[in-house]
């Protein structure tokens, strides 16, 4: 609650009992009804006397408590016979007369005190019933504007800390069915948990554990509890504030019954999707492995068939297919683990990495595959340290050189730079470029063109992408001026540089 | 006598693949399928060299690098698939020598085992003197780096990171055995400092420094010094 204590409380409470303060009005009122007689006294009767301190204890029946206004009452009887009525200064009634007037003066105080404090109250009532309703109605729409269960405790703690003086404490229950409950609450856990198994209000006046000083109320709708609430220091008279509290804890179990089915909804919908998404996925896997398992077949079963009947450089040609089929194989099963990694990867472990170094060691891998050296590489020196890891990054690297390898005749151009939050990373081919319409198929799982009718890795883009992503960064394609694609990698830079060594 | 080599691997295909291949070249080959099935032969003979396949199904590998470890000198070639880097740097750490990745090939293969059988008995004590790489010239007893006919001056703690190199010439030295050696065993997580004199010591002995002939990264595993 300390969150809000800034918020204007308005306590919707019945008017408290303040005796202190009804005494002081009452005895303000009847010295004022007496001074005003005094002053007047020569000019009127005992009557006009009388009917002054008769206004004064209306006055005070507005004012203050019924008990007090018949103690003013009084009071006011005993001024009378004590200012006015002969002989004065005195308590005794000389005449009859008088005495029948202090009766009747008597007689038409409490009637009139009566009747002014029973309006009194329906008014007041009148008004708190009104302010708790305009309370409920904001509840009801700040909790149709809330999503997600924590607002709407955030929510029920206010509005039960606004209505009520007591303190007030809200939990709610938890995906394992259990309440989560504070430290500091632990002394309302049996009644939270009480009512939440009676499903009904415990407390002072409900007609369950009356001896209670505190009400426990389930956040429930219909056909799910939410969690519970307790307010402290009730009284069991107060009817109207108990019939406030569970409005409010049905609003709020109604909120929270509204986010158990959507989360449900959205988790059936999210694996609805998984499923398609899976069965996609797995066939387009067994498709782009059928094709080198089928040619790596026809290769070793015709060498097994027939070797002696192969020529000698048509017996080499199968081997190399073989070997060029099972290492395309071997770089479709990589990617494809990678994705799925990458996607279940929680954290990755990110670790200082050089740029330079990365370029360096993929290039001595890549070189394997590029006997012409037509990557031509541009690294600047003193570039600043990235954090990243390491395999991910120079997977990404090579399936992109290896990529324009691939899709390019010509120099291939891997051009890094800095600027002064990121470090940029292009590969840039002439190749064929992409069919326009299917610019961004290329990042998607198994959605490649037939560029120049050759085959893709498949998930190559894909891969890069998401590599990119995991490290805050971003990979893009651009159409090159004068044809060809540049693939752009950019990396976020920390502004806090590691120190080369302590001093 | 031929060298006889140990292959620890649970694949059949690739073991008796293992097994035709080292053959033909000479070494006497025994095949274990599992760790406990290793410990148990390396209890009555000790082999040359072992070749140990990483995610076999009875453990890591971890406790029988340090078994052998205690016992004895001799190689350790961990054999590993791609995304294995952390159990591969952990048996490095333990006290195996190098590692292959699959798929490899064959040259590959035996080209490892020869820079491995080479240092057989190296690791206690710094026999290595010299290294030659092409125009790289490291003298380590004499304290001189010659680079393209040209004396190299290098900085105290880049002699010290090239030198514990030089010594495992050929052999991959894990970023923390490295940290561990040069700058102490407080410092086994500052990767930084190692990027940071990578890229210095490459910058004085490489003639192209962006692309490494002699100091060659070991993607998230370590360095090594390029032999022939």
């Amino acid at each position: 609650m300390s969150n809000h204590s800034d918020l204007p409380v308005v306590l919707l409470e019945p008017t408290a009992a303040r005796p202190h303060r009804d005494a002081l009005v009452a005895l303000a009122l009847l010295a004022g009804a007496t001074v005003v007689n005094l002053l007047l006294d020569r000019h009127t009767t005992l009557m006009s006397e009388a009917m002054v301190y008769v206004l004064a204890v209306v006055l005070a029946s507005y004012a203050i408590s019924r008990l007090a206004a018949v103690v003013a009452a009084l009071g006011a009887v005993l001024g009378l016979n004590f200012f006015f009525i002969e002989p004065r200064y005195t308590l005794e009634i000389d005449a009859q007369e008088n005495a029948t007037a202090l009766l009747a003066m008597l007689g038409v105080a409490l009637v009139i005190s009566h009747l002014a404090a029973v309006s009194r109250r329906e008014t007041e009532s009148a008004r708190l019933n009104e302010r708790r309703a305009r309370h409920l109605q904001e509840l009801a729409m700040e909790l149709a504007n809330s999503s997600v269960p924590s607002d709407v405790h955030v929510l029920a703690q206010r509005a039960l800390g606004r209505a009520f003086s007591g303190p007030c404490a809200v939990a709610l229950t938890g995906q394992d069915n259990e309440l989560r409950l504070g430290d500091d609450q632990q002394d309302i856990r049996d009644g939270m948990h009480a009512c939440i198994r009676e499903t009904a209000v415990l407390g002072p006046g409900t007609g369950r554990w009356p001896g209670l000083n505190a009400w426990y109320l389930p956040l429930k709708s219909e056909r799910h509890i939410g969690g519970a609430a307790c307010i402290r220091n009730v009284n069991a008279r107060d009817v109207g504030g108990l019939e406030h509290a569970q409005a409010i804890c049905a609003l709020v179990g109604q909120a929270l019954w509204r986010m158990k089915l959507s989360t449900s909804v959205h988790a059936a919908e999210e694996q609805a999707q998984w499923h398609k998404a899976q069965n996609t996925f797995l066939a387009a896997i067994s498709h782009d492995f059928r094709t080198p398992l089928g040619s790596i077949m026809a290769a070793a079963s015709a060498l097994d068939m027939q070797r002696h009947k192969l020529p000698e450089p048509e017996q080499q040609r199968l081997l190399e297919s073989i070997v060029g089929e099972a290492g395309h194989l071997a770089t479709l099963t990589e990617n494809t683990l990678q994705l799925v990694r990458l996607e279940n990867a929680g954290e990755l472990a990110l670790d200082w990495q050089s740029v330079e170094e990365m370029v360096g060691a993929v290039l001595a891998r890549v070189r394997a595959r590029d006997v012409n050296r037509r990557i031509r590489s541009v690294v600047p020196p003193k570039l600043p340290l990235v954090k990243g890891d390491p395999v991910l990054l120079a997977q990404l690297l090579e399936n992109l050189l290896d990529n324009a390898l691939k899709y390019s005749a010509d120099i291939i151009e891997l051009a890094v730079s800095a600027d002064s939050d990121h470090i940029i990373l292009a590969v840039d081919d002439r190749g064929d470029g992409i069919a326009s319409g299917e610019e961004l198929a290329i990042f998607e799982p198994f959605r490649r063109s037939d560029r120049s009718g050759k085959r893709g890795t498949g998930l190559g883009l894909a891969v890069c992408r998401a590599i990119a992503r995991a490290h805050g960064g971003e990979l893009t394609r651009v159409a090159r001026d004068g044809g060809g694609s540049s693939f752009v990698l950019r990396l976020p830079v920390e502004q806090l540089q590691p120190v080369p060594e302590p001093a | 006598m031929s060298l006889c080599v140990l292959v620890i691997e649970d694949d059949r295909e690739i073991r008796s693949l293992l097994q035709s291949s080292l053959s033909v070249e000479g070494f006497d080959v025994r095949t274990a399928v599992s760790l406990s099935e290793a410990a148990a032969m390396l209890r009555s003979s000790t082999p040359d060299l072992v070749l140990l396949d990483l995610g076999l199904p009875d453990g890591d590998g971890s406790d029988l690098v340090r078994e052998i470890r205690r016992k004895d000198a001799l190689p350790i070639l961990i054999v590993t698939a791609r995304h294995q880097e952390a159990e591969k740097v952990k048996l490095l750490d333990a006290g195996a020598d190098d590692y292959l990745t699959k798929p490899f090939s064959v040259g590959e293969l035996l080209a490892r085992i020869r820079v491995a059988l080479r240092h057989r008995g190296t690791a206690l004590a710094p026999s290595e003197k010299l290294y030659v790489h092409d125009d790289l010239r490291v003298d380590l007893e004499a304290r001189s780096v010659i680079s393209r006919g040209q004396a190299v001056h290098l900085t105290p703690t880049e002699y010290k990171l090239l030198s514990r190199l030089a010594r495992s010439a050929g052999r991959v030295v894990t970023h923390r055995q490295l940290l561990a050696d040069v700058w102490g065993p407080e410092f086994t997580e500052h990767t930084h400092y190692l990027r940071l004199y990578a890229a210095q010591l490459r910058a004085k002995i490489e003639p192209e420094p962006a692309e490494p002939r002699h100091l060659l990264t070991e993607t998230g595993v370590g360095y090594r010094l390029a032999v022939d």
